[in-house]
């Protein structure tokens, strides 16, 4: 692999995962807080609001986890290698 | 009454025992872990079906690399279970600790030329589609 495309592979590697983490990190973070606060709005509704949380916060991080696969990919099996 | 339910359930559900610090502060309901509980078997259910068609129509190379796969990813979602079950009593805020899972998978699906990387990445996906089922079929 050439210099050019390891130094281009570095950095979009790392721009995959540092972009790629923006979004999901806001939305977890209000999703968390509303959760916070409803289950100590209405405690016996915790189950529920636990379980949506769960499967909202496995749909978010899978945003995550795409950019971080994309990143490691170019890392450690980049297909631009020659 | 509601330790009770509580109690019944972890002895229905001894797997999703979450940990000693989850039992201490009492944050398990019944609706959390049957939840989890209908999501993992969703996903071993794929997993199984995956793993056979994948076997039948890829060979066993692709098979295993999605059964590998699979495990790590019904591993992550434990783990992020786990991270979701602590919120806001023992932990305000939700480990990163499952983002390690995909990390290593490929790591160490890269390093091994038994396992396939598509195949890996493939089956870490398929607790995606449990979740979308569960949640379709949510009231």
């Amino acid at each position: 692999m050439d210099s050019i495309t390891t130094a281009a592979s570095v950095v979009a590697a790392g721009l995959a995962v540092g972009l790629g983490a923006i979004g999901p990190g806001i939305g977890q973070g209000s999703a968390a807080q509303g959760a916070v606060e409803g289950i100590a709005r209405q405690p016996e509704a915790e189950g529920k609001i636990r379980g949506t949380l769960l499967l909202s916060f496995a749909f978010m991080e899978s945003l995550t986890i795409y950019g971080l696969v994309v990143a490691l990919v170019l890392l450690f099996a980049n297909p631009f290698a020659g | 009454m509601e330790s009770e339910t509580v109690e019944n359930c972890s002895s229905h559900y001894p797997l999703l025992d979450i940990d000693s610090s989850d039992s201490s502060s009492g944050i398990k309901s019944d609706e959390y872990l049957e939840l989890q509980f209908r999501v993992f078997r969703l996903a071993f259910l794929l997993t199984i079906f995956s793993v056979g068609i994948a076997g039948f129509f890829w060979g066993i190379h692709a098979s295993a690399s999605l059964l590998v796969g699979a495990l790590s990813g019904i591993f992550y979602f434990r783990l992020l279970a786990r991270g979701v079950g602590k919120l806001g009593t023992s932990s305000k805020i939700v480990g990163k600790v499952q983002l390690l899972v995909p990390v290593l998978l490929v790591l160490v699906s890269s390093r091994f030329p038994q396992l396939d990387l598509i195949p890996a990445l493939l089956g870490f996906l398929l607790y995606k589609p449990a979740l979308i089922i569960q949640f379709l079929s949510m009231p």
